[in-house]
């Protein structure tokens, strides 16, 4: 019998008094590691007053004592380091190269929030009128939720809670019912330092517990990491409510790649971007847009990289690509391959039906190339979120441009050349909010806002960078007059 | 197929081998050495940890594990030599197929430190 986990809230942990659980597969093996509880409407009311509890309080903790926090839980986590890869990999079948680097990731966002004494400051002017000052404050604003996805399960959730908490405000994570160990983990962990209670809450489950957050009226802001369907219902949901909201959609990542590329160095990057995560990220290549005589030398050099791929448990630190995180996914990524057979695509490589020794029943999808796919098909517009590249072959740059900004997604694109014309105006002229030059997996660091237009993000305030800090802050401006 | 093929991998396989060579000259009654191997194997799990870049992890070729035998049973003053001078070898071949320059120093230095026994 596998443990139920349990929700951490008012400093301690809790059984959810739901009675339903959603079992935590790892993909790769079919294990069940444990039972996530789907909590409801009670946990939720309970983790909310918590939080609104543990505001008074935390936001009148000196701002740097705040930033300290940060210092021992970044501390916490390097010391932990190999564990949490581990337990990652485990629930989501990434690789620990995989997971290695998204906690490295996560951890940049610590390092950032220990910035936030320099960022949270204002200005001020004096004598706006004779003897009048005028300044500007930013105070915390309340209590902060972020509903975070299966494919980053420590990262995402430390692009927000950092920030969120050093700012001064009480935070409720709701994580992916399909990876809830690794945030268990970094839960674990800020129960380590002894945060007063309510700063930080813990509510494991589905759609129950997103309701109920969404709709709360003591939740000042949400933020959220899924797909663009769900995205646009919390968008709609929360700002219904009063909420301010920042929520990251899905994707279709173009990558262009032009004749005067390095094909070699080029395409070892495009496989990074394009099989990563076995392609299970919102910055994932989907498509590759070869440009003139590029096309038929990508298509070959594509090919011959990405049969040396070795797919394996990630566990295995050999395996360079890992498991799908489910079986319903492996299912759902095969049927899109076919469709795109159906649909006239031509498989250059089919990733269906592979097995990997030792793992037979484990949910893997080989990494797959299409040829002959052209911008209409169900392929290059939907997202697949699995480790298939679709190849589509441009006249020229300019025809390249007009497919990428075609689509309906506008989180990444990327253009591998040698000319800083090329690279200007992909910069200048693609409708993404990351761009990638000679990079394929054009992800921002955390000093800077996690682009997205179009379909992949609905608000304005995007996670990490400055846009963190006018997210989780209220500014207020005082005009004095001593008289 | 190669178990030297990324960052991961080789880090982890150098790791163990500094772990081996730590335990290696404890054999041998070389306290320094098998300091120096400890360091070593700390220092490249902070590489391991600390250099790891997400967005650039690319595979790695031309590299195989079957050119470094290490014969640990040989605690002669050749089979000493024999050992600096594998471990040497293999940093000097992995650097260069590391896309990250602080790994990469990391690895050229332990490459370093084995070949100073050398001399």
């Amino acid at each position: 019998m596998t443990r139920t986990l349990k929700n951490y809230i008012h400093g301690e942990w809790v059984d959810s008094s739901a009675s339903e659980t959603i079992p935590v597969y790892n993909p790769a093996t079919c294990e069940v590691l444990a039972q996530c509880p789907d909590s409801n409407q009670d946990d939720v009311n309970d983790a909310v007053a918590s939080a609104v509890e543990g505001f008074k309080e935390w936001r009148r903790t000196p701002i740097l004592s705040r930033a300290q926090y940060m210092h021992h839980y970044k501390n916490l986590i390097e010391e932990n380091f190999e564990e949490m890869a581990k337990i990652m990999v485990q629930e989501n079948g990434k690789t620990m190269d995989e997971a290695r680097g998204e906690i490295r990731r996560g951890i940049e966002s610590i390092d950032f929030a220990m910035s936030v004494p320099v960022l949270m400051r204002n200005d001020g002017l004096e004598d706006i009128s004779s003897g009048i000052d005028e300044t500007t404050v930013r105070q915390p604003a309340g209590v902060f939720v972020a509903i975070t996805p299966f494919n980053f399960p420590s990262m995402v959730p430390l692009w927000f809670l950092p920030t969120a908490i050093t700012c001064g405000n009480s935070f409720i994570l709701k994580p992916s019912p399909q990876t809830p160990l690794s945030t268990e983990l970094l839960y674990e962990m800020l129960d380590e330092i002894d945060l007063p209670e309510g700063v930080v809450n813990l509510v494991n489950g589905g759609v129950p517990s997103v309701n109920a957050l969404m709709t709360h009226p003591d939740v000042t802001g949400v933020s959220f990491v899924g797909s663009s369907h769900v995205a646009k219902i919390i968008y709609e949901t929360c700002t219904a409510h009063g909420k301010r909201v920042q929520a990251q959609g899905g994707a279709k990542n173009y990558i262009a790649v032009m004749p005067d590329a390095d094909m070699e160095a080029s395409v070892k990057n495009v496989l990074g971007a394009a099989y990563g995560c076995a392609g299970q990220r919102c910055l994932a290549a989907a498509v590759a847009v070869g440009v003139g005589d590029a096309h038929d030398k990508l298509r070959d050099e594509l090919l011959k990289q990405t049969q040396n791929l070795k797919v394996g448990y990630g566990l295995d630190e050999t395996s360079q690509m890992g498991s799908v995180v489910s079986a319903e996914s492996q299912k759902r990524i095969e049927n899109m391959i076919q469709q795109a057979v159906d649909e006239g695509a031509t498989l250059l490589l089919d990733g269906r039906g592979i097995k990997v020794d030792g793992y037979e029943d484990g949910s893997f999808v080989g990494p797959t190339i299409l040829t002959d796919v052209t911008p209409d098909m169900m392929i290059a517009r939907e997202e697949v979120f699995g480790p298939v590249l679709a190849l589509i072959k441009a006249d020229d740059f300019e025809e390249t441009v007009d497919m990428i900004n075609a689509s309906h997604y506008g989180n990444a694109a990327s253009i591998f050349t040698s000319s800083g014309r090329y690279a200007r105006e992909f910069k200048y002229n693609v409708n993404a909010g990351n761009i990638g030059v000679n990079i394929g997996v054009a992800a921002p660091s955390a000093s800077f806002p996690f682009g997205g237009q179009k379909d992949s993000f609905f608000g304005d305030l995007h996670g990490q960078g400055m846009d963190a800090i006018e997210f989780y802050t209220e500014r207020k401006i005082v005009i004095e007059r001593w008289i | 197929m190669s178990t030297l093929n990324q960052f991961g991998a080789i880090l982890t396989y150098a790791i163990e081998l500094e772990g081996n060579i730590a335990s290696y000259y404890e054999t041998v009654g070389d306290a320094d050495r098998a300091k120096s191997a400890t360091k070593r194997k700390s220092k490249l799990e902070r590489i391991r940890r600390e250099n790891v870049v997400e967005i650039t992890l690319e595979p790695i070729d031309g590299l195989d594990e079957a050119d470094y035998v290490f014969n640990f049973e040989n605690t002669s003053d050749e089979g000493q030599s024999a050992i600096e001078a594998t471990a040497s070898q293999f940093y000097e071949d992995v650097a260069p197929k590391i896309n990250v320059r602080q790994a990469q120093r990391g690895l050229e230095r332990a490459g370093k430190e084995h070949r100073a026994y050398l001399s």
